[in-house]
């Protein structure tokens, strides 16, 4: 480990400089289908724009957004595989290794927890004082150690949403209150075109994890038929891109359903996420 | 083909801006956003904006951070942000660019002063390369939230919201 462990730092130092400039092939294709399809002349320019600005930081390694965000973890393991506390202080280091290369926004706060709440404590001016969220582990079928890296801007925070349905054994009312949530908070977001992130699950805590998972395994080029009922619902909405009006105000929908529990509720977790993200990029380690 | 914007915008060239209307701007811009701007509202207040070394009749103020990260507009209608643009305007601030929409009294208020809502695309890869200066003006304990001033060249936007009228309607 000791002789790999400068490896593992470069790899996630990359990898999260992927994830913070470059966009993945599916969204791509996903933006010129959409640019192809828009009727609105203003949205069509957003979207060419965004399109083109990805160009740009894929092109020079830089930030997609000046938002250039939370980095949130996913670390699936395989069989013969062991996460040792070794192994997450290399991810860890090599999580500010990446964002003082990308570079990521200085937007860490200093302080104790009530400087931390009112943001009195001053801001951090190292763009590695931005500590990653937890890590999610998950199993995987391959004998590896694969690590993926989400940047996670502030307007879908602001904007996302985990409560409560009430299902009424129909999966259409599920459905119906993602879809209001979704327009609700896209028309909000100022970031559009959306992809939406949707996590459904028995806890807070899992449909959130669900939520993050879904845009780990979600793919433009590949929608379900529920995926493309609330994407369609709420494109019919005309928000449009930045919500200046437009039929593209969701790319596509990212949803992953765990195991729900004997009641009638279900716990929604949505983050309408913006015009850039899912900002991800995967490495084995 | 968008209207070309060389700040200090003149009261002419902001009467003549449409809701719709694709722009440039270009000279020196304002930068500041939630943590800067009730203190240069403050400045106004306590006469002594004159103390920031700028101009603010005819100026633009673009809702960002200024980090190594670049620019990127925020949303115009955080609170902080949002109440700061009736008082700005009639300080001769004449265009405020950010995104999001904005409530119908912020939008009068544009009208009332005779200046300008503008929505630009956070495309800060490419407005990077369009940032030629850049520097901070004042708090510089805000870091990355200080009022800083910087220098663009044809940043694109929309106009947002002119004359009573918003793109969001």
């Amino acid at each position: 480990m000791t002789e790999n462990y400068e490896a593992i730092v470069a790899k996630v130092a990359d990898t999260l400089v992927s994830a913070g400039s470059t966009f993945r092939d599916d969204k791509k294709d996903a933006y010129r289908r959409a640019i192809a399809a828009e009727q609105n002349p203003q949205a069509k320019w957003v979207l060419e724009t965004v399109l083109e600005n990805a160009e740009a930081a894929e092109k020079n390694r830089s930030p997609l957004c000046d938002d250039s965000g939370i980095p949130h973890l996913v670390l699936e393991v395989g069989e013969d595989r062991a996460v040792t506390g070794k192994l997450l202080d290399a991810i860890r280091e090599g999580v500010a290794t990446g964002l003082r290369q990308l570079p990521g926004r200085p937007m860490g706060i200093m302080g104790d927890d009530s400087h931390r709440i009112d943001q009195s404590g001053g801001l951090n001016p190292d763009s590695a004082g931005v500590e990653p969220s937890p890590i999610l582990l998950r199993r995987c079928e391959n004998n590896v150690l694969r690590l993926h890296i989400l940047m996670f801007g502030g307007g879908p925070a602001i904007r996302g949403k985990t409560y409560r349905v009430f299902h009424k054994h129909n999966t259409q009312v599920v459905l119906e209150e993602i879809v209001s949530w979704a327009k609700q908070s896209v028309s909000e977001l100022g970031c559009s075109p959306c992809t939406l992130a949707v996590g459904v699950g028995r806890s807070h805590f899992e449909a959130a994890s669900l939520m993050l998972q879904a845009q780990v395994d979600g793919n433009y080029n590949v929608q379900s038929e529920m995926e493309r009922e609330i994407t369609r619902r709420v494109n019919e909405a005309d928000i449009g891109p930045l919500g200046l009006h437009g039929n593209t105000s969701v790319l596509a929908t990212f949803m992953k359903v765990g195991p729900q529990r004997a009641s009638g509720v279900r716990i929604v977790s949505l983050r309408p996420t913006c015009c850039f993200e899912p900002r991800i990029a995967t490495v084995e380690l | 083909m968008a209207i070309q914007l060389t700040t200090p915008i003149s009261e002419a060239a902001a009467e003549a801006l449409q809701v719709g209307d694709t722009v440039e701007i270009s000279g020196y811009i304002l930068c500041g956003r939630d943590a800067v701007l009730p203190k240069v509202l403050k400045m106004i207040e306590d006469g002594t904006a004159g103390e920031l070394g700028v101009d603010l009749r005819g100026q633009v103020i673009f809702h960002t951070a200024v980090s190594p990260a670049g620019v990127g507009p925020t949303s115009s209608n955080k609170l902080e942000i949002e109440s700061s643009i009736s008082p700005l305007s009639a300080a001769g601030i004449k265009l405020h660019l950010g995104k999001g929409a904005l409530h119908q009294e912020t939008i009068e208020a544009l009208d009332k002063y005779n200046a300008v809502y503008a929505v630009i695309p956070p495309v800060t890869a490419l407005l990077e390369a369009k940032t030629t200066e850049r520097k901070v003006l004042a708090f510089p304990e805000l870091g990355m939230e200080a009022l800083h001033l910087i220098k663009v060249d044809k940043y694109p936007a929309i106009i947002g919201a002119a004359h009573g009228r918003s793109i969001y309607d």
